[in-house]
């Protein structure tokens, strides 16, 4: 762990600080999310080396920081995170065809050796690594309990240790980098000018909202004759709220340092947030099992519906600021 | 929107109506949905010059349109993931019958004919199996026959191939539940293909891009008279990595996307609206709303050759040949080398241009 830290520090802190809007992206919201990442998720897998079984609390306290971490830049869905299918890699979900239980499953019956070694393990199908992955091993009744208990701790611990790789990898990129190429942004590079640099982040600042709101929220509410609490994101850990809360907040940064130049836009955006979050806050039910009753569906649908609020504000007013066009067909997409 | 018993009225009056061909609808060569400046949607008749020769009122937003080949009847597709499509008289304007989907389904927005005009193909998401599926409806009563599997996951556009007895659906791979809205759910898993099916629904060929291309979405079609299928994609990785969304596929060999210089797949921003061949099947045109640009291919060479600017372009057609766009903002262009913009219309035009073929 001390050597990924010293590691990372290292490529932090020569970043400039620039002044320009990019920079200020890079600096306060990207790098110093994939670092915290980096590190956190070097620390699970040295809890997981510590202590394997699903109830250490300490594996599960590392497993939270880490996937807190992960879900606070899920949205930048880009570049190094998207090399290698490391996105994926690190966060499998939806996982509508219930492939996570059935590659974890094969592995624990046929005590796949692909455990022992790290390298191999990254050619296991992204359904079984990852943290939804090691969420099944943590808190699901039924894979914490499954087939030989050494076979599940080595399997914890390499899926532990995958997540680290991969993280380690996703931010070095980054520091050495990525971060550079979208500050000199130049024909014939990545990203040409800086407006398709910003186009990216607003990119991902939007997909981010749609996933909360249709992904986060519109999974477990289903229909409404039709709930489906089991569809939550990570509702075994209780974690399905807390994701909303996470995500919001980092985009509500990205949010504000896109409408820089515009303090009325900046700021209406910001009281969007803080309604969203607030809703959330007195939501009172981590894992949306809630739905399930017509008064705490109506309180989830609310929420999702002043999150659709930021996105259309997002579309309709932050978009045209960056130069991304809102006509009736380059919004529509089909 | 109709109702039930508008709907067995419809189909009681239809089985009495004269039949009426395109030509005393003012002969439209073209289809197009479009929202009015009241915010009201509508579906238009268009003359290859882009004047339109009636508009009939739609319930809500709508996508493609298919145009019975014989009489001048026209069915109304819903925008994703609607439930509904209308069959529509064009020489009254009244609803002949609606079309809803099956328990479990939603249409996807597309639909063809067969050759004689008797049966109805309907791209649909049987979504709870996210399976893509064929519905075949009779196009007189529009009761529903059968269906049948798409032979893949996100079915979108489908067209009758030139032999009259082989459709090719545009599989684009993309799983969506409508519970979730369009949020994409099996990206990685992802696996577009072009499918060719007989019109009983036996697969007769796939065709799937290069594995690194999976997430290349194959949404959009159009059929040279040879048999030579143009596809339009929707790329859904990173915008760094923006391929071609343009290709070509001859049934028995690979499909290939058109070669473009890096620079100009990026300015299509990973997004195909519309293909269409023109030139005499010489030249392939896609449009991309979200570049605000129209892509030229030579489909001899396999290449891009060149590109028009046109602000929320997305429908493409052919008249006399000649290539026809429309636009969002309203505009109804010839797309030539030098544009010229041949109507400006009140209302913007949504994303297609359904060809009219007279009977």
């Amino acid at each position: 762990m001390f050597r990924t830290l010293a590691l990372s520090l290292a490529f932090a802190l020569p970043v400039p600080v620039l002044a320009d809007q990019t920079g200020k992206i890079l600096n306060d919201h990207v790098l110093s999310g994939f670092d915290e990442l980096a590190v956190s998720s070097a620390a699970l897998s040295n809890a997981a080396q510590e202590s394997c079984v699903a109830s250490s609390e300490p594996l599960r306290a590392a497993y939270a920081t880490a996937f807190d971490a992960w879900t606070g830049v899920s949205h930048l869905r880009f570049g190094p995170t998207e090399t290698d299918n490391r996105g994926f890699a690190l966060a499998f979900w939806p996982d509508s065809r219930g492939s996570t239980p059935k590659t974890l499953s094969g592995l624990i019956a046929d005590q796949d050796p692909v455990v022992d070694d790290p390298e191999a393990f990254q050619s296991v199908s992204i359904a079984g690594r990852g943290f939804y992955a090691l969420e099944y091993l943590l808190f699901d009744d039924r894979l914490s309990a499954l087939g030989d208990a050494d076979y599940r701790c080595a399997l914890v611990q390499a899926i532990a240790r995958d997540i680290a790789g991969t993280s380690r990898a996703i931010n070095q990129d980054w520091q050495t980098h990525y971060a550079e190429l979208m500050q000199s942004p130049h024909k014939g590079g990545v990203y040409q000018t800086q407006a398709e640099v910003l186009q990216e982040f607003y990119k991902a600042l939007d997909t981010g909202l749609q996933i909360n709101a249709d992904l986060r929220l519109g999974r477990p509410l289903g229909t409404f004759d039709k709930p489906r609490p089991k569809r939550a994101e990570a509702w075994r850990s209780g974690r399905s709220l807390r994701h909303v809360q996470v995500s919001l907040e980092h985009l509500r940064t990205l949010a504000a340092l896109l409408a820089a130049g515009d303090a009325e836009l900046a700021q209406s955006l910001d009281i969007k947030f803080e309604a969203a979050l607030t809703k959330a806050a007195a939501l009172d039910d981590p894992d949306f099992s809630g739905v399930a009753t017509p008064a705490g569906r109506f309180r989830v649908e609310t929420l999702q519906q002043t999150i659709n609020d930021i996105r259309t504000e997002v579309t309709q007013l932050l978009g045209p600021t960056l130069g991304v066009s809102v006509g009736f067909n380059s919004l529509d997409g089909d | 929107m109709a109702t039930r018993r508008g709907f067995l009225a419809g189909l009681a009056a239809s089985s009495f109506a004269p039949v009426a061909g395109w030509a005393k609808v003012g002969a439209p060569e073209f289809l197009s949905a479009a929202r009015s400046s009241d915010d009201s949607y509508h579906l238009f008749g268009l003359t290859g010059q882009g004047a339109p020769v009636f508009q009939i009122p739609l319930p809500a937003r709508g996508h493609a349109a298919a145009a019975n080949p014989l009489r001048a009847e026209a069915v109304a597709f819903a925008r994703r993931p609607g439930r509904f499509a209308i069959v529509l008289s064009c020489e009254t304007g009244v609803i002949l019958a609606e079309l809803d989907a099956p328990e479990g389904r939603h249409f996807y927005g597309h639909g063809a004919f067969s050759s004689d005009g008797a049966l109805l193909f309907t791209t649909e998401n049987d979504y709870d199996a996210a399976r893509g599926i064929v519905g075949v409806w009779e196009a007189r009563t529009y009761q529903r026959l059968g269906e049948f599997s798409s032979g893949g996951i996100g079915p979108h556009d489908i067209r009758l191939m030139p032999d009259g007895g082989t459709l090719v659906v545009a599989n684009g791979g993309i799983e969506t539940h409508p519970d979730s809205g369009r949020a994409k759910l099996n990206l990685p898993f992802m696996q577009p293909n072009l499918t060719y099916l007989s019109v009983e629904g036996d697969v007769l060929e796939q065709a799937e891009l290069a594995p690194e291309m999976h997430m290349n979405s194959i949404r959009h079609l159009d059929v040279r008279t040879d048999g030579l299928v143009g596809f339009a994609t929707q790329w859904q990785g990173s915008t760094a990595d923006s391929p071609s969304v343009i290709g070509l596929h001859r049934r028995g060999e690979a499909p290939q996307l058109l070669s473009a210089a890096r620079a100009q797949a990026r300015a299509m921003d990973g997004y195909g609206g519309s293909v269409a061949f023109y030139d005499e099947g010489t030249r392939i045109a896609v449009s991309s709303p979200r570049g605000g640009l129209v892509q030229l291919g030579d489909v001899a060479a396999g290449a891009v050759v060149g590109q028009l600017d046109m602000p929320d372009v997305c429908g493409l057609g052919v008249s006399g040949g000649a290539l026809r766009a429309s636009t969002g903002t309203g505009a109804f262009w010839a797309a030539t080398a030098t544009p010229r913009v041949l109507t400006q219309q009140p209302v913007a035009w949504d994303n297609h241009l359904v060809r009219v073929s007279c009977g």
